[in-house]
């Protein structure tokens, strides 16, 4: 077997890395949680000219009202 | 729904994943949606006791993962006609004469009856069919009673996507990989197309590598979206998925672009191999796929050069008369380029060790031989039933530190096709009770009318479910399931991967809705084996299952998102591969001693039938439906109010179609009606068959099934032995031949969902 290259070795360290930083964001409670959230959200954030998840669906989701569900789920209203 | 709010993207793009403030009366929980099967991380906000709002995750690494399914949830589960009681049926079966009853008295009887089967037929006579995403999961409780009673007889639509990619993954290199998408080079899709409102977290990962350069090679016979974003694009003939996998083989190893150090030290077979792949040249790749030589070549380039590649699971290639071939060639092509148990390429994750697996909660190993060889289907289509999983058992063990991990839960299953013929009475034993949990079943597989006649033809039929759903119209009991919004879940996507999640109740289940966990603890206790389901509840069970990680369920919950095992990599220098020989097996052993090619081949179409001069090729679907759910939510089916067919401009004018023109398409399995839509990115003479279509507003029982037997794609879906992959006995979905004629009624008798009939 061949030993790995550096660019073998920086992607291990990286996909290492990476697994790390999103276990401690994905806690968030601590002081060190709470940094690595701040610096995934960093890295991930996009431009909003190159935010190709932008959408008016998810965007304009203001919910329900849950009286509106209520009389829906008893059949009192339509759409 | 409500109706979208016009928003200025630089306004609110950056501030969107901030954690927001807590609202008044508004309770927060961190759960994960289970209306399709990708499982995103989302949040739910609810008031007065009930979800009012599903939104995207806090955590930006779940940032966006949310669909309109997701965000519709709240009123789809709130659907005046759900299933909220446990219903008996009184008349003839699929007469849709129902009463009400309790779930004692209805589980007394299901257990009085189902133990009557047992004793005059075996357990053997005993089948469920589940598809885990609709009620989430069955916790591995299902297997577990079965494998104490002694029926091997479980089927699930992972026998046709997924579960059997796991399964015949196996066979090359013992676990079933995931693409590290965060790190890779170079993603290939053979088929797929992940979009924003379908297979979401797929679409952002996808478009996320893009962004930060990684190449993007498609294999499809549309110019799908991911297509035109492609740098690759392969317009391959549907369901030439392995022959294309071959042209690939054939330039990495004539231009020596392999690992030859891992071909060298980690696999076996490859002179064999490289034999079979001689007998591929791009001239008859070309012929075989429709595609260029030179850009097969390119593409072959692309993906080992630019490399770690991922090729990452399609059910595309789930459904072919190649299947095995065509998944075993893409397990080839990550082997010999080196890209197995990588960072950037296929990562083998195993289980986490701190947390007991469904696969351990099923307990494979007290079902005894003499019952695992009654499987049905293991004779004659063996890959995916025990018996084609035999010998992986001490790999296994010696690998992952287990005998029967049920990834997908689609390695130990019953053949579908061979379970329907025998409860239809045509096997070699019967099936007399059927079991269908969150799955539609009559819709879910191939043969539709032979799943109907099975169906007919049972002594007790039990579904649970959410509505009634052309499968529950024919049962005896219809039970309530809860949803996703109504229970608490702890998922490793199904094995798949080596993090857990855990998902917090949000609310109360309606009326008597209650879990499949529920529904199996009572089916045990209704056996007279209270023994095998002895926690007291879904947490205590969670409870017992997280025990070494310190942490009780609620603790895990509030504690985090992702309870992740830190990653290892190339695990297999100290452990060896999980197979035979413990090695990559290019060539298989387990198919050689099962009888089959060791090596992938390809074969060929049948004669082309001039009374079918078209191909169709179905299992798609429009964003706001999964599977065959949701056309009874009002917002999802104004955007797609019909069943739509897909042909190319030059196809319509062939068969002088019109946009929105009512046609039949029909072969000799069956007919359907639908709508057609023409559409440039169609290639000439396929029709695109959309999946799963009932009109739950239409008349139910038997003989109507609710528009079913008008418009269900399974009604077209073959399985005759030419159509049937030969090692797994799954059904080619992906170019059958087929006929559009004229609809004599001018679409008279396809009558318009109304706003009165939703």
């Amino acid at each position: 077997m061949s030993k790995l290259s550096r660019a073998e070795r920086k992607r291990e360290r990286a996909a290492k890395l990476l697994i790390w930083l999103a276990d401690r964001a994905s806690r968030n409670r601590s002081l060190l949680d709470r940094l690595c959230r701040f610096i995934v959200d960093r890295v991930s954030r996009r431009a909003p000219h190159e935010d190709f998840m932008r959408d008016q669906i998810v965007d304009g989701n203001e919910g329900f009202d849950p009286d509106e569900l209520d009389r829906y789920q008893r059949g009192e209203s339509g759409h | 729904m409500p109706a979208p709010v016009p928003f200025d993207p630089s306004a609110i793009a950056n501030a969107k994943h901030k954690l927001r403030p807590a609202k008044d009366g508004v309770t927060v929980k961190r759960t994960i949606c289970a209306t399709c099967d990708i499982a995103c991380s989302v949040v739910t906000e609810s008031k007065q006791g009930r979800v009012v709002k599903v939104r995207s995750s806090d955590n930006p690494i779940f940032r966006d993962n949310i669909c309109m399914k997701g965000i519709i949830a709240p009123k789809a589960f709130a659907h005046p006609d759900r299933i909220l009681h446990p219903m008996k049926r009184v008349g003839e079966r699929g007469s849709g004469k129902w009463e009400r009853v309790s779930w004692d008295e209805a589980m007394r009887d299901i257990g009085q009856r189902l133990k009557k089967v047992i004793d005059e037929h075996g357990p053997e006579a005993w089948a469920v069919s589940t598809s885990q995403w609709n009620t989430a999961t069955d916790h591995g409780l299902g297997r577990r009673i079965m494998n104490h009673i002694g029926s091997p007889n479980w089927i699930s639509g992972v026998a046709l996507c997924a579960g059997n990619t796991a399964a015949i993954n196996r066979l090359t290199y013992g676990w079933f990989p995931m693409g590290d998408f965060n790190n890779t080079n170079c993603i290939v899709l053979m088929g797929h197309n992940p979009r924003r409102h379908s297979w979401t977290p797929l679409y952002n990962y996808i478009r996320s590598a893009q962004q930060r350069g990684a190449k993007l090679i498609v294999c499809d016979p549309r110019k799908s979206s991911s297509a035109e974003r492609a740098d690759i694009w392969l317009p391959l003939k549907a369901g030439s998925d392995a022959a294309m996998m071959f042209g690939w083989l054939k330039v990495i190893f004539d231009e020596g672009l392999y690992d030859k150090d891992f071909v060298a030290n980690w696999t076996v077979g490859f002179e064999e191999l490289r034999k079979r792949v001689d007998e591929f040249p791009l001239d008859r790749v070309a012929k075989l796929t429709g595609c260029e030589p030179e850009m097969i070549a390119k593409a072959a380039r692309m993906y080992a050069n630019s490399g770690p590649s991922i090729i990452p699971w399609t059910p595309i290639t789930d459904m072919q008369r190649n299947s095995t071939s065509a998944i075993r060639l893409q397990g080839i092509l990550r082997a010999v380029c080196g890209y197995i148990d990588v960072a950037g390429g296929e990562t083998l994750q195993g289980f986490h060790p701190d947390v007991v697996p469904e696969s351990t909660i099923e307990m494979h190993e007290v079902l005894s031989e003499a019952q695992k060889a009654k499987q049905l289907g293991s004779d004659t289509h063996p890959a995916f039933t025990y018996r084609g999983q035999e010998a992986l058992r001490e790999p296994l063990k010696r690998v992952w530190g287990h005998e029967y991990p049920n990834q997908i839960t689609g390695c130990y299953m019953a053949n579908p096709s061979a379970t329907f013929r025998a409860m239809a009475g045509e096997g070699s034993y019967p099936v007399k009770a059927f079991f269908t949990l969150g799955n539609n079943t009559v819709m879910s597989y191939a043969n539709m009318p032979l799943i109907i006649k099975a169906m007919m033809n049972q002594d007790l039929i039990v579904a649970h479910e959410h509505h009634m759903t052309p499968t529950a119209q024919l049962a005896d009991y219809v039970l309530p399931g809860d949803s996703w919004l109504e229970r608490p879940w702890l998922t490793d996507a199904f094995g798949w991967m080596s993090a857990y999640r855990p998902s917090e109740q949000s609310m109360e289940p309606p009326g008597e809705a209650l879990s499949t966990w529920e529904f199996w603890k009572r089916i045990a206790n209704a056996l007279d084996r209270p023994e095998l389901v002895s926690w007291a509840s879904l947490t205590d069970f969670y409870d017992d299952r997280l025990k070494a990680t310190g942490m009780s369920f609620k603790e895990l919950s509030e504690t985090t998102e992702i309870y992740f095992d830190m990653p290892e990599f190339r695990k297999y220098l100290k452990t060896g591969f999980a197979t035979p020989s413990g090695k990559v097996e290019l060539k298989s052993s387990i198919l050689e001693d099962l009888g089959f090619d060791p090596l992938p081949y390809f074969r060929e179409d049948p004669p082309v039938d001039p009374n079918y001069p078209l191909q169709m090729f179905t299992g798609v679907r429009e964003d706001g439906y999964f599977q065959t759910a949701q056309r009874q939510v009002p917002e999802m089916r104004q955007r797609a109010p019909e069943p739509m067919i897909f042909v190319s401009p030059d196809t319509a004018k062939d068969y002088q179609l019109q946009e929105n023109e009512w046609v039949i398409i029909e072969n000799q399995t069956g007919k359907i009606s639908a709508q057609v839509a023409i559409k440039e990115a169609m290639p000439n003479g396929l029709v695109r068959v959309p999946h799963g279509w009932w009109k739950p507003e239409m008349q139910s029982g038997a003989g109507h099934l609710s528009g079913a037997l008008q418009y269900s794609d399974a009604q077209l879906c073959r399985d005759d032995e030419d159509y049937l992959d030969r090692e797994q006995g799954i059904p080619h979905l992906k170019g059958v031949p087929c006929r559009i004629v004229k609809d004599p009624t001018g679409g008279a008798a396809n009558p318009a969902p109304t706003e009165a009939t939703l």
